[in-house]
């Protein structure tokens, strides 16, 4: 199919492309308008072509945790949001560590997905943190990384072993920095958790996790990603390890850049997170660091859940947010606040999370790209009710929420996905 | 305001249901306590049977243990001629797997007037006021280390009885601060009555962060911080401190913060010695002091009594007065 798209304007930083108002489209990829003979022209309405959004940490919950979400229904919920590509946590039941799981996650998502799923997979076996899982089969399967999620490893010397080996075979490791014997509790160590009576999670349960990974980061080599970094305190440490040269990256929840801990007075059970929503100071700090690079993506950390895992008092819910179909509405939301231009926060989640899962050909707006783009109007809004909610799990605050611009179109290897 | 501190109030500010202090005016904190005294005999004691919830059911949902706290509110309801169920939730449905929130719709269906929950979550009693059975008045009897509004508002009734006006006097609390719903629901409480000088007394490990914005003077050697007090309130030491490592023993919590006669003497001639219950002799307080002239213990159990009938009478009378 050929298309060329008029009237509008490229959004994608450090393209050529950037700032031009038309691109073709042809066989899956971006190509010079002119050089396609006329054929459809897809009006662009004055609004804005980005490229598609890379989410580098979706929970899909298939296998085994359909009755939260299934890959067709929060790929959906993705693409609704601006996403064209979504890694996805190894986190189902049971946890995605063999060759055939991930193979199981590829077919499902070729067959009901409506953007391009990339997996990832445990490091260890059963994300039991003993044995090593057999790395060089997951990454030939498809894997972009492997992870340990919230599975702690039963020792520093395993955990060593396994970034040793991961290291020798050039994979990239994503770490969730966490102190075990800070782990746990459900708020900040803040006026507001400590005022309600909640039980209490530290900063210093990621920072003490941070200092033991970065050393052994250091002693391996090996390439690491931290994810879901909270605090100022970690923002620091890691603009100092990057400094020094280690080969490290780290992203932030969208929600940890939208909310502090003040979110949680109300006790709602949409703000039980994986990792807590801590001070207005660590928020603001969590920006500066995707503004200066120190944080290089963020990503969504999208948890559906069913109703009933959020039926219950405040400590005692499931943790996570279902925030996918608002993503790109919530990088607008960010710049209309003046908290962090757009074209920023769209970096974070094309250009440098196309680096991150090493996909050249995706990320920007550029002639020989997969063709992945977004057409936003940033003029109109987009308001979520129960009608038009996409996700399974309507464990949200954008339920009833007005956001900031509207999409139009959304395109996958050239190919138009219908959107809500 | 939000959460519990703002749910509990009507949008004329009447008690709608009792789930923390955080909040309360001076004001609706004065018409409790005066409420509470009416139902105080000329002796002193709680008056034996008034009417004023006939045919009101209330249902005490204790999942976690106590005696005390569920016994007065029991003997509260009673004496107030409601009909009181008492659920024992450990070990009824929560065994068989009902939820929560399926427990309560079936008790609402039963037609119950009033919640009195106990919880060791911080916010339980919130989640059922707030999610499941609006329409029930629901009484915080102690929700994880959130609130204790119902004790707290006994200590104020002591203290006024005792000592007059919070808005003139001096209160020390000692001891584990941090884990303690009492002290929490108290500070608020004083704060509410306007008493100008709250000073908090323990190790670092005991205190929570948060005391200075609450306005909450904290000292660490208990001879800076009990100098002219007129109220000393003494908390429960759990024996779980010792273990989490947050106290090396009993005896040295004893030495550094035990309430001994001697150091009572650095408190105002006449000031008063509080204590929730059940006291640990010769861990927070010595026999002297528990047995003493200045120990108000007893006190605080009986007024206990008449500060849960005022509390149930009044979040019902809003109850009533909304639905009709």
């Amino acid at each position: 199919m050929n298309a060329i798209i008029r009237n509008m304007t490229i959004v994608s930083p450090g393209s050529p492309m950037h700032g031009k108002t038309d691109i073709g489209i042809s066989k899956g990829v971006f190509v010079d308008p002119q050089t396609l003979p006329r054929g459809q022209e897809i009006d662009g309405q004055s609004s804005l072509l980005v490229p598609g959004l890379i989410d580098c940490r979706v929970n899909l919950r298939e296998p085994g945790l359909e009755h939260k979400g299934t890959i067709a229904s929060e790929t959906r919920a993705a693409v609704a949001g601006g996403v064209t590509t979504v890694v996805a946590t190894p986190a189902t039941d049971p946890v995605v560590d063999s060759p055939a799981d991930v193979r199981l996650v590829l077919e499902r998502a070729s067959v009901s997905g409506y953007c391009r799923v990339l997996p990832t997979a445990m490091l260890t076996q059963g994300g039991e943190g003993s044995q090593l899982s057999e790395m060089a089969a997951l990454m030939d399967a498809g894997c972009v990384a492997l992870a340990q999620g919230n599975c702690p490893f039963r020792t520093k010397k395993i955990k060593f072993n396994a970034l040793k080996y991961a290291q020798s075979l050039g994979i990239r490791v994503i770490l969730d920095p966490e102190s075990r014997d800070f782990a746990g509790g459900c708020a900040h160590t803040g006026r507001i958790g400590m005022g309600l009576g909640l039980s209490l999670n530290s900063p210093l349960s990621e920072t003490l996790g941070l200092g033991a990974d970065l050393d052994l980061v250091e002693a391996t080599g090996v390439a690491a990603h931290f994810s879901r970094i909270t605090s100022k305190n970690s923002v620091e440490r890691i603009r100092r390890a990057k400094a020094e040269g280690l080969n490290i990256t780290c992203d932030v929840t969208l929600p940890h850049l939208m909310h502090s801990e003040s979110a949680i007075a109300n006790l709602d059970p949409n703000f039980h997170l994986e990792r807590p929503l801590r001070t207005e100071d660590d928020r603001l700090a969590l920006i500066s660091g995707i503004a200066d690079g120190t944080i290089d993506l963020i990503v969504s950390d999208h948890a559906p859940h069913e109703t009933g895992a959020k039926l219950a008092p405040f400590p005692e819910t499931e943790q996570g947010m279902s925030i996918a179909e608002g993503i790109i509405h919530l990088l607008m939301q960010l710049d209309r606040k003046s908290e962090l231009p757009f074209e920023i926060s769209l970096t974070a989640m094309t250009a440098r999370a196309a680096r991150f899962i090493n996909q050249d050909k995706l990320g920007v707006i550029k002639y020989g790209n997969n063709a992945d783009c977004v057409l936003i109007n940033p003029n109109q809004t987009t308001e979520f009710n129960d009608s038009n909610w996409l996700s399974a799990g309507r464990n949200s605050p954008l339920l009833g929420a007005l956001l900031p611009s509207q999409i139009f179109g959304t395109w996958i290897n050239g190919k138009h996905i219908a959107g809500r | 305001m939000h959460g519990p501190a703002a749910l509990q109030l009507t949008t004329d500010g009447r008690l709608r249901h009792l789930l923390t202090t955080e909040g309360l005016s001076k004001s609706l904190i004065t018409e409790l306590l005066d409420t509470a005294e009416t139902f105080l005999s000329s002796q002193g004691q709680p008056v034996k049977k008034v009417p004023l919830l006939r045919g009101k059911t209330v249902v005490n949902l204790f999942f976690e243990n106590s005696t005390r706290t569920r016994t007065t509110f029991d003997i509260a309801a009673h004496r107030l001629s409601a009909d009181v169920v008492t659920l024992d939730i450990r070990t009824s449905s929560a065994s068989k797997g009902e939820t929560l929130f399926d427990t309560l719709k079936n008790l609402e269906a039963m037609q119950a007037d009033l919640f009195v929950v106990r919880h060791s979550a911080g916010g339980a009693p919130f989640f059922i006021a707030d999610r499941v059975t609006p329409n029930i008045a629901v009484i915080n009897a102690g929700d994880g280390t959130h609130a204790h509004p119902t004790q707290a508002l006994l200590d104020l009734m002591t203290i006024r009885k005792n000592k007059g006006d919070p808005a003139q006097l001096s209160v020390a609390i000692i001891g584990d601060l941090k884990h303690s719903r009492v002290a929490r629901s108290l500070v608020h409480g004083l704060r509410g009555l306007g008493c100008p000088d709250i000073r908090a007394i323990g190790p670092g490990t005991l205190l929570p962060g948060d005391l200075e914005h609450l306005a909450v003077r904290t000292f660490h050697r208990i001879d800076d911080g009990l100098k002219d007090v007129d109220v000393v309130v003494l908390l429960r030491l759990q024996k779980e401190r010792m273990t989490a490592a947050l106290l090396p023993s009993e005896r040295e919590f004893f030495n550094l913060y035990g309430m001994t006669e001697s150091r009572l003497q650095l408190a105002k001639d006449n000031a008063i010695v509080m204590h929730p219950g059940p006291i640990n002799r010769g861990v927070e307080i010595a026999n002297e002091v528990a047995d003493g002239q200045q120990a108000v213990i007893l006190d605080q159990v009986t007024n206990g009594i008449a500060i849960r009938m005022a509390v149930m009478a009044m979040t019902l009378s809003t109850q009533q007065d909304e639905r009709s």
